[in-house]
């Protein structure tokens, strides 16, 4: 369980954090979402107390992380693949890890093997792929066996691959009854792995729901393809819905596929298509955090 | 603390710098060394009126300053590397207390800069008595061995606690070349400074700085501004000062 309160975090005058509340809960996997610069690693580097709050506070089973003794059996996270030593073996940069938490060799074999880097534990990290620093940061984060798991941006430049591992790992870990929080800047990632998700822009809470009702939030209109569209037009607007027409397709809000079917037939209007269609998950998140963007390009769509 | 220390000193052992840092003093020794037995020949071929001018020969000249920066150097990047690729905050999650963190890079870095300190001054002592034999003062640089051996323990010291002062260094500006610049200043630049700002006392000044103790503290200097007791304290003062504000930066800024 990761509790955080009213977190704020300035750097000299750019408010990173800005009263940040929220509860990460086991047993699911919660996706942290926010455009680049929302405040989503600085609110995971408070957690971990590398960032030291503003005001505000954030707790790892009750406690700030500092004041846990072998954290390492607590917590694990995935923050930054690359922050490892290059000229280190995969070995020797868990067998430190390990020792510094009281953690034993055969649990050192054991994660690397669980992360498919058995074979390579004895060559330097500075040799490795991106993916396998990633798989190397997935060993350290589990190395304690913890119940509370981060990761941030943990898919960012891996393979299918590598992504489809992560995810299942993550959902995994979630089954066991363990909390996961997961960092992300693309929905369409969220929705395949997480089941709940806070939404975050310039450091504020927009909005925490389930993954399937931030879904259903977002389902909207119907394409409707008709050889007699202003006749359609006229029955449906009378039905109350919105309609918007272009050529012979008719694009239909308020009223459901079986409605407006209903009413074709009803009015004798033939129909060849009839699409619903849900805003996707990206519109979506576009939309929440719309005004939250810093840095935009100039003219880039909206 | 034990498993801290453990987790640094797996550290040290596991990068390919600590090797190169620890084998380099071996090649200032022998520069050192042939230095000495150059000088030693000159000797043997100069007139007595010559010879009253000599110095000592002494490998330890050499390798003494050059073990104090590689030392220095380690101290230094044992934290500099970790801010250099990140990795400062894997340390940092794994023993999140900043202090009990510093503490145990602080004790890997003074025994590894005890036993090598140690070992470069002695055996620079023991070259140097083989090298110039049964010869007298000046080109012997010790007249006894228990004044060699005290001067040798003090060299040492200087060597451990210089390796702290880069620990310092590095802890404080997280940067490798900027604690590398920053102890290259304290150690080399500093004390000639000193000798060309105030002429009369600039010796005086050097003779404080960290790198100019030892002799005092072994009481073997031919002129010393503090008694060897004094000369300790403030070469531990040094120490102490250096890692309290390691300690104050850890803490007060964010990894």
């Amino acid at each position: 369980m990761i509790e955080v309160r009213e977190l704020t975090k300035r750097y000299g005058r750019v408010t990173a954090v800005d009263g940040l509340s929220f509860t990460v809960r086991p047993g699911r996997v919660t996706g942290f979402l926010g455009p680049n610069g929302a405040g989503k690693s600085t609110t995971m580097r408070a957690i971990m107390g590398l960032d030291l709050p503003t005001s505000g506070e954030a707790l790892v089973n009750g406690r700030r992380y500092q004041a846990i003794e072998r954290p390492l059996h607590e917590v694990g996270a995935l923050l930054d693949a690359s922050a490892v030593h290059g000229g280190r073996t995969a070995f020797d940069h868990l067998d430190w890890l390990a020792r510094s938490n009281g953690i034993g060799r055969a649990r050192v074999l054991e994660v690397l093997d669980r992360v498919g880097l058995g074979s390579a534990a004895r060559r330097r990290v500075g040799g490795y792929s991106l993916g396998m620093r990633q798989r190397l940061g997935v060993a350290a984060a589990i190395l304690g066996d913890p119940a509370v798991l981060l990761f941030d941006e943990p898919v960012n430049g891996l393979d299918p691959e590598g992504i489809r591992w992560i995810r299942e790992l993550m959902r995994a870990l979630a089954a066991e009854g363990r909390t996961v929080l997961v960092s992300s800047h693309l929905m369409s990632e969220m929705a395949l792995t997480a089941d709940h998700v806070l939404v975050v822009g310039r450091g504020r809470l927009i909005a925490e729901t389930s993954m399937a009702d931030l879904s259903a939030q977002f389902k909207r209109d119907v394409l409707v393809r008709s050889p007699r569209p202003t006749a359609l037009a006229a029955a449906l607007t009378t039905a109350g819905a919105a309609v918007a027409q272009m050529a012979d397709e008719l694009v239909v809000a308020g009223l459901d596929v079986a409605e407006i079917g209903d009413l074709a037939f009803a009015h004798g209007v033939p129909v060849h298509e009839l699409t619903p269609r849900s805003a996707s998950l990206e519109e979506a998140f576009l939309q929440l955090t719309g005004e939250t963007v810093d840095y935009r390009a100039e003219g880039a769509n909206r | 603390m034990n498993t801290a220390i453990s987790a640094e000193w797996r550290k040290l052992c596991t990068v390919r710098s600590t090797r190169y840092i620890l084998g380099s003093p071996l090649v200032a020794l022998a520069a050192g060394s042939l230095v000495a037995v150059l000088m030693t020949a000159d000797w043997d071929g100069s007139t007595a009126t010559e010879r009253a001018t000599f110095p000592g020969a002494d490998p330890a000249v050499l390798a003494v300053p050059f073990t104090q920066f590689c030392l220095a150097a380690l101290g230094a990047l044992v934290i500099t590397s970790e801010y250099a690729t990140g990795m400062i905050r894997t340390s940092l999650a794994a023993v999140p207390g900043r202090r009990r963190l510093l503490a145990a890079k602080a004790a890997v870095v003074a025994s590894v800069a005890f036993v090598t300190g140690q070992t470069v001054a002695v055996a620079a002592f023991v070259l140097g008595g083989l090298i110039t034999g049964d010869r007298p003062a000046p080109i012997a640089a010790w007249d006894s061995v228990p004044e060699g051996l005290a001067a040798a323990f003090g060299n040492g010291l200087s060597i451990t606690v210089i390796g702290l002062i880069g620990l310092g260094f590095g802890a404080v500006l997280r940067s490798t070349a900027g604690a590398f610049v920053a102890v290259g200043a304290v150690l080399f630049v500093l004390p000639t400074v000193a000798l060309m700002v105030f002429p009369s006392w600039g010796e005086d000044i050097a003779s404080l700085l960290p790198a100019g103790l030892a002799p005092q503290l072994a009481g073997t200097a031919d002129d010393p501004v503090l008694p060897p007791a004094l000369a300790l304290a403030v070469m531990l003062g040094y120490a102490v000062l250096a890692l309290v504000t390691a300690a104050s930066a850890l803490t007060r800024r964010d990894a």
